[in-house]
């Protein structure tokens, strides 16, 4: 037993150290810092996706086969951690973590040369069409109609919490292709060019103002049958495939570690109920660290995830809504701030009080909520959990 | 990075665990302390000496060793002078002139030595008293921390030792102990020792938390499945399965502390084995009151094992402090 890095991952270390401190630029730290929801907005994460790309390093998590880099699991955390301690900007993950490995897993030869280099350099940016206004936790009961016509799905329906949609040309989606078996299998997986005729994109404003989500419509837009992923019913295997990737695939501890670290320097010494809080949320945070890495640990030397890897989303969620409210209360009246134009990280932002980090504190709180909710609520957690964990 | 135990860390946990599931089981488990004769078994097979240092005789077993033994014995809930008396006495005296008598005894299970805090040196003498002293009633010897910070070995023989019995709320024994101009002898014990001896000591208590923690959820999750009401098994129901499932996300962040802490490196020990008292001193007591919570009625008897459960880690949580005294110390 031991938690020593070997050698070489010693050095791979200081090559990722070294890699980020030549390319991460002050203005990207800076609009990486300023980030109020949950991905870097675009002028930024396109800027960081290229830099990354130029260096190997943008598919840091798929495979040899897949284009990526062919990292073990701790190699991918080392990389992560340092990319957090680094500040840098944390990149949309619905291309690259979501329906990338789909891609690469379930794709047609064609459908892999056509969409994974395009994904790569940005010219296709993604976005994801599985939550509908009657279907949240129970996804399968999705009601978007695909009817085949000829070599076309003729698709109807209503996605809803579409992420950075407004940014996006390429949507991914479940749509039900055969309304007369189990739901879970009448469900298909299709690529949508959001260019098509009939696809609208509809903002919803967040509580802090932001525009983060979307309502996607969909009237009778004509796809392609090509553009299915997979078999016509194999939707539902394909996004379980894709929600355990998104749950398992990277850590979330380090970043929570970095911007705790970075909170507590902006706020000085705290006392009392304060420092207390961020002790606590220091040693719950220290420890979903050592959670996920004993996790990682073992599928390096060749196990299955263990059922303890169900546990991280939820305590993630609720470690960081605690720095995010800690950032509020710690920072006083200045945490109260929303900005005023967007984006944030402007070089003619209005006069804004405090640090970055007192800037940003309200809308990341109020953002933050969303975290117990999207990719499975926690409630939706504790049940897997207690299935998958204790035979319940 | 690799959590795989070697073989013989693997032997040591099988031999333990064997021994202790010969002793105990939920009808038994967290009855009162472990007799006299158990324990004197586990010094025959080397357990003690496993976990000695080397200038005292011993193996020279470190944290990982500590923390599987503990967490074996705490998981059987085996009730021990193994903190203190070897982890915490015995490297304190280690390769000490002073305490040869002892050392082998005590390692061999044959003699106990318990951790005394309180009293002033004086011409060679001890006087004062000692509150709670745990073991103190069977100890033939005492490591005394004196109010000044000396430390001390006093012969529990000494015609100045006297000794009242308190009874602790896990049902093991304590001292109350006086010391009237006790001779005493000076024990020179090197700064890294001691602090060593105080950080294994803190780990096997966390370990042995974590090990009742893992136990309680096993008797929780057994006890909801047989337990029937509205016709149904009670782990039928959500609420249930949610608090359940909360339990073990308790149970592996303290596994995952109590790991690190045996895992860095030396210096950081003392640090990550404070963070452990600190998150685990807490989480430990919340999960055994929800497992008495879940067992309902027969939860907060003496006759389910979850409320002798609920003794042990209420005690082994607030030893040095528990969590509060370890935040503190964070906080510093």
């Amino acid at each position: 037993m031991d938690l020593a890095l070997s050698p070489e991952q010693h050095a791979f270390r200081e090559e990722v150290r070294a890699f980020l401190a030549a390319s991460l630029s002050p203005e990207l730290r800076r609009g990486a810092a300023l980030t109020s929801g949950v991905f870097a907005e675009p002028d930024i994460a396109r800027e960081w996706q290229a830099i990354l790309e130029a260096r190997g390093w943008l598919v840091y998590h798929w495979p040899g086969h897949a284009g990526g880099p062919g990292w073990t699991p701790i190699q991918r955390w080392i990389f992560e951690k340092e990319c957090a301690e680094a500040g840098a900007p944390v990149l949309p993950g619905m291309g690259l973590k979501l329906v990338g490995p789909v891609l690469y897993t379930y794709g047609t030869p064609a459908q892999k040369d056509h969409y994974l280099p395009r994904l790569r350099t940005a010219e296709h940016v993604w976005a994801q069409g599985f939550s509908e206004p009657g279907s949240g936790s129970d996804l399968a009961s999705l009601r978007t109609r695909a009817v085949r016509d000829g070599d076309h799905y003729v698709v109807s329906g209503h996605k809803i919490w579409t992420t950075q949609a407004q940014y996006a040309n390429r949507l991914f989606a479940l749509v039900r292709t055969d309304a007369d078996v189990k739901p879970q299998q009448g469900i298909s997986f299709l690529l949508i060019d959001m260019a098509l005729p009939g696809v609208t994109v509809k903002p919803i404003l967040s509580a802090s103002g932001d525009h983060e989500l979307n309502e996607v419509f969909l009237d009778e837009v004509r796809v392609p049958v090509s553009d299915r992923v997979g078999d016509e019913g194999q939707g539902w295997s394909i996004a379980k495939f894709l929600l355990e990737n998104e749950r398992g695939g990277s850590s979330f501890a380090p970043a929570i570690l970095a911007d705790l670290a970075r909170l507590r320097t902006s706020t000085g010494p705290l006392t009392g109920e304060l420092a207390d809080r961020a002790l606590r949320l220091q040693l719950e945070a220290e420890a979903l660290e050592m959670t996920e890495l004993r996790t990682l640990i073992e599928i390096e030397h060749g196990a299955a995830p263990d059922p303890r890897s169900l546990t991280t989303k939820l305590l993630a969620s609720e470690i960081r809504q605690g720095v995010e409210a800690l950032a509020v209360d710690a920072f006083g009246l200045a945490g109260l701030q929303l900005p005023v134009e967007r984006p944030f990280y402007g070089d003619d932002m209005p006069s804004p009080v405090g640090s970055a980090q007192a800037q940003v504190a309200a809308a990341r709180y109020l953002n933050a909520r969303a975290w117990s909710i999207f990719g499975g609520t926690s409630e939706i957690q504790l049940t897997l959990i207690a299935k998958a964990a204790l035979g319940l | 990075m690799n959590l795989a135990l070697s073989d013989e860390q693997a032997m040591v946990r099988d031999m333990v665990r064997r021994f202790l599931a010969d002793r105990y089981d939920a009808t038994t488990m967290a009855k009162g302390p472990m007799s006299p004769d158990d324990w004197r078994a586990l010094g025959e097979l080397g357990l003690f000496a496993l976990l000695t240092p080397e200038q005292a005789g011993g193996l020279g077993g470190g944290a990982v060793e500590v923390m599987i033994v503990s967490e074996e014995l705490g998981r059987a809930l085996a009730i021990t002078p193994m903190a203190e008396a070897i982890l915490l006495c015995g490297r304190v005296i280690a390769g000490n002139p002073a305490a040869e008598r002892w050392s082998d005894r005590l390692m061999q299970g044959d003699a106990l030595l318990a951790f005394a805090s309180g009293g002033a040196f004086v011409d060679e003498r001890l006087c004062g008293s000692a509150g709670i002293v745990r073991d103190g009633m069977d100890a033939e010897a005492f490591v005394v921390e004196t109010e000044a910070g000396t430390l001390l070995l006093v012969d529990g023989q000494d015609s100045g030792v006297r000794r009242t019995p308190v009874r602790l709320v896990d049902g093991s024994m304590a001292a109350n102990v006086r010391f009237d101009a006790a001779q005493a002898q000076p024990l020179t014990v090197p700064a890294s020792l001691w602090a060593e001896a105080h950080a294994l000591t803190g780990l096997s208590i966390v370990a042995e938390l974590v090990g009742a923690m893992a136990t309680l959820l096993d008797l929780t999750v057994d006890y909801v499945r047989q337990r029937h009401q509205f016709g149904k098994p009670i782990a039928s129901f959500q609420v249930v399965q949610h608090r359940c499932a909360r339990m073990y996300t308790w149970l592996e962040q303290s596994r995952s502390l109590l790991l690190k802490a045996a895992l860095v490196e030396e210096e950081k020990r003392v640090q990550a084995v404070t963070a452990a008292r600190a998150y685990i001193g807490d989480v430990a007591l919340k999960l055994a009151e929800e497992a008495v919570q879940l067992h309902g009625g027969m939860g907060v008897t003496d006759e389910l094992a979850v409320g002798r459960v609920l003794r042990r880690v209420l005690l082994l949580s607030r030893l040095h402090g528990g969590g509060i005294a370890a935040r503190a110390a964070l906080a510093a």
